[in-house]
């Protein structure tokens, strides 16, 4: 174990996973000299040399897509994209090649390809820079969507996604690159897909959240504590696949669920969280589940507009306490 | 120089090519056959020909008129026939038809129903050749309808400056579904657009074997020798509509029936017979191809459905 | 143009609402959906939210009127709209609005739920559902605390069923007193009657024993019952019979349910019974209309609820196609429903026939009069031990009961209303028919 950065936590598992197999590479923008802006390949090119963590002319859907010739062909690639926002442009190859190509095609192919990137709000981006994509990549079948909200959850999924034989979709969060936190340092250490952490266990309220938003919601529950309700804060580690069982049977215990994301709240992945949970766990429930997310509109510069127009820590506890008549 | 080995496989593949397309149109005509089905009869001479150049372990990337890249790079015609007709013993077990089909097993990375969407998975497929020090090379079809696509400039620049062994093989058929070439693309020859990505660019006859063989071994021998990508386009003409029951409003019969005058087969038989084939050696080859089509039809016809309790399977790799 | 704000019709069988309370006063702003006005009908007090959003111009019927339906009560606008043509308020004899029951019609049962969510109907979530099943009581009998009167599994694990004697719950319903505050002097604190006697008894804080006589305004239920009643009298022929029932057999009937845990009460057999009755004598299943007797080919046996404001007569629907068991459970439901006010409108009318027992107070043999438009009202009394003489003319102790059957002598004749009652009686003597 060691204390490390979120950013240098997937740093670390990228040049692991290099040194122990030839075929991981990693290409994308400003990943050689620069190290990525949020320096997640820092030095690597050092080391592996530019073959290897290679340089990408800005061309998202160009190299996706040769990404995903090369996984076709043996290779295990890490395609880095400086915004997540930016699958936008290479939409076509994620979703019409990457995600369906071992389908199509009858299952003959393997695609050990990981797409992985930053997103979110915190640094006043504003509208193109500071989204959250991950809800649009649950949607279509054929990619699986990974979100660590912690320097030890990051390097432990990681791992695990380049180890995958399949399409990944990696998000991290630029809000959290610089949070700092105890990380396993074993070269096999490896976080489970589908499999939910407990960030907190509580009795009175199930609140889910992803990314930047469990670090919310655990403050949340700190405040609700101090009144007398006991939350629960679950983070699902990957949306596909989703790990039902540990969200239902935690709604069934506590009867009130709250999900709370920064992708826009409408049609957000928490919509299906809710949906989900009142089929398989109506009988348990004593409230209608809530969602909180981002408003419907395009996310604003102006920090205070930031601030409006996504959940705060005081949202969360609202909502807590709406589902539990407190 | 073409090897009379070689030149018998080319000769044969193209009947192969043509064999197969006519009975997709008799099948379909007869409902024995669903989807969008885009032909290639009269294209046959490029399939064969680059193809008749590569080993199975060569890659191609292939678009929606694909049937005839498959079947040149080695495809098994009874599974392809049997994936068109959508039986659970096509290369792709019924779920990826006409415009989806790949055999990755001889190199075939897939048809791409998405114009353009095939040619930066070649470059990855050539980048990861590289990258493992292989000697294979990755050969990318498209159309002339793709090279107007952001993603064919994408893939040529990242191609040429990585200097990966791919060869951009773009067959020019004049139309982009309705629109003529004259419409919809700025430059008369396609060629030309490899000068932005400093690449050679050849425009050859696509309709003539020997001049697409000449263009694409001398691209060949540069993939392989490390020095990067070549952009071939091969002028030529679909003789049937984009699909199946295109009322062709937009070309008149008289062109098309100029073109068929120029017919890649025929054309390369008469080259054949000024070579030395006999007749009967030619005839030989045809009549082996029309069995084959027939068996693979028969084949086709009679596999079974795709099991729909199986339809969950293979979204995602799951190691056993 | 300002908004009319009219009476507004609530339930089948409504013609006119009385105006109990304005939730607003004139001037004031209201919103969409904000409870505006309350009315009491002949059955129950229903909150009406208003349909129109902005000042509140002008109240035409204050509270205390009673308004026929449709009719406009108040006018909603713009500040400083000027409200045309207000409608004088119409005469009750203008009440254009006629119920005709039709038989197929209402049989259907087709009319949409009326949307009484502000007549105080009680939901519950899921939750609190389960939790009161899983303790064994009745959702209903739960105060809620949820928003909108919703009761959430918070109210359930707080709800503590009183222990009481049914008599002392009748008295406390009667006395429109709570249970929760009495207490009880029977086993494990159980509440009997004398305990809710005595409560009854207790001086309020309220007590205006300086004043001679109190006067209480009669509400819009009261009024309901009063001219109900009367009207009952004048407008049928009145007649009565009555006999002296055998118990032995019922008696036995649900000691033996007892004891499979199965909980009925000497009332659920008697509706039952009248029930069966009601099928074989079609001519007393009946209503007067006019110059026409029209027969109903279904049986909606009513049951007298007492209740703190006034007697109601929630309805059990095909009373004869129920067994004993789901009649049990519906007349429990249905009686703490109406207690609780939470019944709705419709739940209280369609009945062809209705049942009333007075025997838990004690009355022996009674006299009921009927409840229109039906034809016939069956009055039971206490049950008693008495010595008979049998068969043999020996004589055995055995518990009898009088059931007295008022009828319209214009609808049905004495001969076969006596059948009728005769077949009740001999049902309720040999239970085992009821099979």
């Amino acid at each position: 174990m060691s204390k490390k950065t979120y950013a240098i936590a997937i740093r670390d598992v990228i040049a692991q996973e290099m040194r122990r197999d030839e075929n991981v590479f990693i290409m994308g923008e400003d990943i050689e000299i620069l190290g990525g802006i949020f320096g997640c390949t820092r030095d690597l090119y050092k080391e592996f040399g530019t073959e290897r963590v290679r340089n990408t002319p800005i061309s998202e859907a160009g190299f996706i897509g040769a990404g995903l010739g090369a996984a076709c062909a043996g290779m295990r690639p890490i395609v880095e994209l400086m915004y997540m926002d930016f699958t936008l442009v290479a939409m076509d190859q994620i979703i019409n090649q990457v995600a369906k190509t071992r389908y199509i095609f009858g299952g003959r192919a393997k695609i050990p390809l990981v797409i992985r990137g930053q997103q979110g709000i915190g640094r006043g981006n504003a509208a193109t820079h500071s989204q959250s994509m991950e809800t649009i990549f649950m949607h279509f079948p054929g990619l699986k969507v990974a979100c660590p909200s912690t320097p030890q959850d990051a390097a432990g999924l990681l791992r695990t996604a380049i180890r995958d034989d399949n399409p990944v979709m990696f998000f991290e969060h630029k809000a959290l690159y610089a949070d700092k936190g105890e990380v396993n340092d074993d070269p096999e250490f490896m976080l489970p897909f589908g499999k939910a952490d407990i960030k907190r266990e509580g009795t009175d309220v199930t609140i889910v959240a992803n990314l930047l938003y469990v670090k919310r919601a655990l403050e949340a529950a700190k405040e609700l504590e101090s009144i007398g309700i006991s939350a629960e804060v679950i983070d699902p580690m990957t949306l596909v696949p989703f790990d039902k069982e540990t969200v239902v049977n935690s709604v069934k215990k506590t009867g009130r669920l709250v999900v709370v994301h920064e992708a826009h709240r409408n049609a957000g992945w928490g919509a299906e969280v809710a949906a989900m949970v009142t089929e398989e766990a109506f009988r348990y429930l004593d409230a209608p589940p809530l969602r909180l997310g981002a408003l419907a509109c395009p996310l604003p510069f102006a920090l205070n507009l930031e601030n409006a127009a996504t959940p705060q820590v005081a949202d969360i506890v609202q909502a807590a306490r709406q589902v539990c008549y407190r | 120089m073409i090897s009379k080995e070689r030149a018998s496989r080319i000769y044969l593949t193209m009947h192969r090519i043509r064999g197969f397309e006519e009975q997709v149109v008799s099948l379909f005509e007869s409902n024995k056959l669903r989807g969008s089905v885009h032909l290639c009869i009269g294209q046959e001479a490029i399939a064969a020909t680059v193809c008749s150049n590569l080993t199975e372990k060569d890659y191609i990337t292939s678009t929606h008129r694909g049937h005839g890249h498959c079947i040149a790079k080695g495809a098994r015609l009874d599974y392809a026939m049997a994936e068109l007709m959508g039986k659970a013993t096509g290369y792709c077990k019924g779920r990826g038809g006409s415009m989806h089909i790949a055999d990755f097993e001889t190199g075939n990375l897939g048809a791409n129903a998405i114009v353009g969407g095939g040619i930066p998975i070649a470059v990855g497929a050539a980048l990861a050749s590289k990258m493992q020090k292989r000697k294979e090379v990755a050969v990318s079809f498209f159309g002339d309808g793709a090279s107007n696509e952001g993603i064919f400039h994408e893939a040529l620049n990242l191609a040429s400056l990585w200097k990966v062994p791919v060869i951009f093989v773009c067959e020019n058929n004049g139309y982009g579904i309705s629109v003529p070439a004259w419409q919809s693309t700025s430059v008369e020859d396609i060629s030309v657009r490899a000068v932005s990505y400093n690449m050679p660019g050849v425009t050859v006859d696509g309709n003539d074997v020997e001049a697409i063989d000449e263009a694409f071994r001398a691209a060949l021998e540069r993939a392989r020798a490390g020095e990067g990508p070549t952009l071939i386009e091969c002028k030529t003409y679909r003789w049937l509509g984009h699909w199946t029951g295109d009322p062709q409003p937009y070309r008149t019969r008289e062109e098309i029936e100029s073109w068929k005058e120029k017919c890649p087969i025929k054309r390369y038989g008469e080259k054949l017979l000024e070579q030395g084939f006999t007749a009967e050696e030619l005839e030989q080859l045809s009549q082996q191809a029309k069995k084959e089509v027939e068996e693979a039809v028969d084949f086709a016809l009679n596999s079974p459905l795709p099991d729909e309790g199986k339809i969950l399977e293979d979204v995602f790799y799951e190691e056993a | 143009m300002a908004h009319k704000i009219i009476m507004p019709k609530q339930g089948l069988q409504m013609t006119e609402g009385y105006i109990a309370q304005w939730l607003k006063a004139e001037g004031d702003m209201v919103k969409l959906g904000e409870p505006l006005f309350e009315i009491e009908t002949d059955k129950l007090t229903i909150t009406i939210d208003s349909t129109a959003e902005g000042k509140l111009l002008k109240i035409v019927r204050p509270e205390g009127d009673t308004v026929p339906i449709t009719e406009v009560i108040a006018y909603i606008g713009e500040e400083g709209e000027v409200i045309e043509d207000i409608q004088a308020p119409s005469l009750p004899a203008d009440v254009s609005v006629k119920e005709v029951e039709s038989p197929k019609e209402s049989r259907r049962l087709s009319e949409p739920i009326p949307v009484l969510a502000q007549a105080g109907v009680k939901y519950a979530t899921p939750r609190a559902k389960m939790r009161a099943q899983e303790r064994g009581f009745p959702i209903e009998s739960v105060d809620a605390t949820g928003p909108d009167g919703l009761i959430i599994e918070r109210d359930v694990l707080a709800y503590k069923p009183v222990a009481a004697s049914p008599l002392a719950r009748k008295l406390a319903g009667l006395g429109g007193i709570s249970l929760d505050g009495v207490e009880g002097s029977g086993a494990r604190g159980k509440v009997m009657a004398p305990d809710v006697r005595q409560a009854l008894a207790a001086p309020s804080a309220d007590d205006t024993s300086d004043c001679l006589e109190t006067v209480i305004p009669m509400d819009g239920m009261r009024r309901g019952i009063a001219s109900t009643m009367s009207g009952s009298l004048s407008a049928t022929a009145q007649a009565n019979h009555s006999m002296l029932v055998d118990m032995s057999e019922c008696v036995r009937l649900r000691e033996r349910m007892k004891k499979a845990e199965i909980k009925i009460s000497f009332n659920d057999i008697i509706i039952l019974c009248a029930a069966r009755a009601l099928k074989e004598h079609p001519q007393v299943n009946a209503v007067r209309q006019e110059d026409s007797i029209v027969q109903k080919h279904y049986v909606n046996v009513g049951m007298a609820v007492a209740t703190p404001r006034g007697l109601l007569v929630p309805v059990i629907m095909d009373t004869d196609k129920k067994s004993l068991r789901e009649i049990a459970g519906i007349t429990a439901a249905l009686a703490e429903r109406t207690k609780k006010g939470t019944i709705t409108p419709d739940e209280l009318t369609q009945g062809t026939f209705t049942v009333t027992n007075l025997g838990m107070l004690g009355v022996d043999k009674f006299v009921a009069i009927l409840n229109p438009p039906e034809s016939g009202i069956l009055a039971v009394g206490a049950i008693k031990k008495q010595p008979v003489v049998l068969e043999d003319d020996s004589i055995a102790v055995r518990p009898m009961m009088w059931i007295t059957l008022t009828y319209d002598h214009c609808v049905i004749d004495g001969a076969p209303a006596a059948s009728f009652l005769g077949r009740i009686k001999e049902l309720l003597e040999d239970p085992i028919l009821l099979l």
